[in-house]
């Protein structure tokens, strides 16, 4: 007996449901996460939007994309956080090539350089930004395109980069990092982006959608088992009436 | 569904780690020269199913790929060193260092560590130490017929005897790091050079990055009761929702076992 295309339907549903009940636990648990961004799921909203005539098991496109809309900006006062504002992501530099992040936390290593909390350097416009040996951190000023000074002497820039039509195609690497696979996308300087030092950007994650998403999820997700069973005593009928 | 457990377990460890370290920022509000640590968070690693970019049809390519997290980790915790409030005790051996140097000390088996706590006393050799009783790096004696003590700008300790002849009897040396967050704190308000602070350059209060030293003043704690509230209601509440999503989870999967009756 060829299984029924409810049953069959059903599977593929739950598999995509249980995929985004984990992003949405992955959000959550990001809620505190600096520069964080949000993993959108769309597939629980597509459902109430899809054809019933159309629809066929199978066709359920999953994708994950990356919400890069603005999150919230707080206050540290430490001279060396720096929060973006607007469309742009700093480069760390690291053995494996570019990573981007929005996170700008940053410390100094032992060398004076600008290093990322995983004290991997972060990039500038002439390589490694070096604070003078003799300056305390709290003369470090930024202004809003990057440019940083040490009591009034330049001393480098950050780089900050965009990519205006393949955001997209960033691929989340862990640590608050990004990574672009495809070779052929180079990043363009960013150019509508402000930094603001001292601030933190927070995550981008908001509760109320999260747990809005969750119920939805997990509704759906009973719904689905229901028509399952339904469609077992169903056939269990039908069975009983075919076998006498 | 077991990767969703792990991943709001995750999150529930993070945020207690956090109230963690609220807590201890908050314990030490009055404790001299104390700076607040901040923790920094960041995503753990992605599982991708699906690179953006891959071929779904000949000539088509998926605009957006398909990665599931696997959850929060805190990566470091941060000492913010900012200034704390200067509070004037008017005690001549207090002092306060109003920019980003360390005051040096010898610990009894030797190591030098360094702190922002400057309450000095003298002991029964008349040695400048620190309230926990370590002497302070180069060692600077007060004679035990001074009459008065003063702590200039610069760290010069001068003294007056009683027929009113004063003398410098040394100069306090300052130190500070490239990497002041990289120090470990041993406790005690002392924190010791690490491979990450890198090493420390000394020099005399004043000079460039050393601060100067005021004398009659104590650093109180960065510590802000208000910022460290708001934190810990944000981490409480975080917590509650990465519990709920666990619930959410074992909701679902008790409807799915219930399909087989």
């Amino acid at each position: 007996m060829k299984m029924s295309l409810i049953s069959e339907q059903v599977s593929t549903s739950i598999d995509a449901l249980t995929r985004e009940f984990n992003i949405v636990t992955h959000n959550l648990a990001n809620v505190s996460t600096v520069g964080y961004k949000r993993q959108c799921n769309a597939f629980s909203k597509s459902l109430g939007t899809q054809d019933p005539q159309s629809y066929s098991p199978g066709t359920i496109e999953l994708n994950s994309t990356l919400d890069f809309s603005q999150g919230g900006v707080t206050q540290t006062g430490r001279p060396l956080d720096f929060a973006l504002y607007g469309k742009g992501l700093f480069v760390i530099e690291t053995p494996d090539g570019p990573l981007y992040t929005r996170n700008g936390t940053f410390l100094t290593n032992q060398n004076n350089q600008v290093v990322d909390s995983l004290g991997r350097i972060v990039a500038g416009q002439a390589g490694p930004i070096t604070v003078p040996n003799n300056t305390d951190l709290s003369l470090l000023s930024v202004t809003g395109d990057g440019s940083i000074s040490a009591g009034g002497a330049a001393i480098g820039k950050f780089r900050l980069v965009d990519f205006p039509d393949d955001q997209n195609k960033l691929v989340p690497a862990g640590d608050s990092c990004y990574w672009m696979p495809d070779v052929n996308i180079a990043p363009v300087p960013a150019e509508q982006v402000v930094v603001r030092q001292g601030y933190q950007e927070a995550s981008n994650v908001k509760i109320v959608d999260e747990l809005v998403d969750m119920i939805l999820v997990s509704r759906l997700y009973e719904a689905n088992m229901k028509s399952l069973s339904a469609e077992r005593d169903a056939s269990g009928s039908l069975m009983n009436v075919a076998m006498g | 569904m077991m990767k969703a457990f792990s991943t709001a377990a995750t999150g529930m460890t993070g945020q207690q780690m956090l109230v963690d370290v609220i807590a201890n920022n908050l314990a030490n509000v009055n404790t001299t020269g104390f700076k607040r640590s901040q923790i920094n968070f960041q995503d753990l690693l992605y599982v991708t199913l699906k690179e953006p970019g891959t071929e779904v049809a000949s000539g088509i390519n998926s605009p957006s790929g398909t990665e599931f997290g696997s959850g929060v980790y805190a990566a470091s915790t941060v000492k913010v060193f900012t200034a704390g409030e200067l509070e004037n005790t008017g005690r001549p051996l207090d002092i306060a260092i109003s920019g980003g140097g360390f005051i040096q000390v010898t610990t009894p088996s030797g190591d030098l560590r360094y702190t922002r706590d400057g309450s000095l006393q003298t002991n029964a050799n008349g040695e400048l130490v620190t309230t926990t009783g370590y002497a302070i790096e180069p060692a600077i004696s007060i004679p035990t017929d001074a009459a008065s003590v003063s702590i200039e700008k610069d760290g010069g300790v001068n003294v007056m005897d009683s027929s009113g002849t004063q003398s410098v009897v040394g100069t306090l040396q300052l130190a500070r790091f490239p990497n002041a967050s990289g120090l470990s704190s041993e406790g005690d308000n002392l924190l010791s050079e690490t491979p990450a602070s890198g090493t420390p350059t000394t020099g005399t209060a004043g000079e460039n990055g050393f601060g100067t030293i005021l004398a009659g003043f104590l650093e109180k704690s960065n510590v802000q009761m208000v910022t460290e509230l708001v934190n810990l209601i944000n981490a409480q509440r975080a917590y509650e929702i990465n519990s709920r999503a666990i619930r959410a989870g074992d909701d679902m999967l008790r409807t799915a076992s219930q399909i087989v009756r």
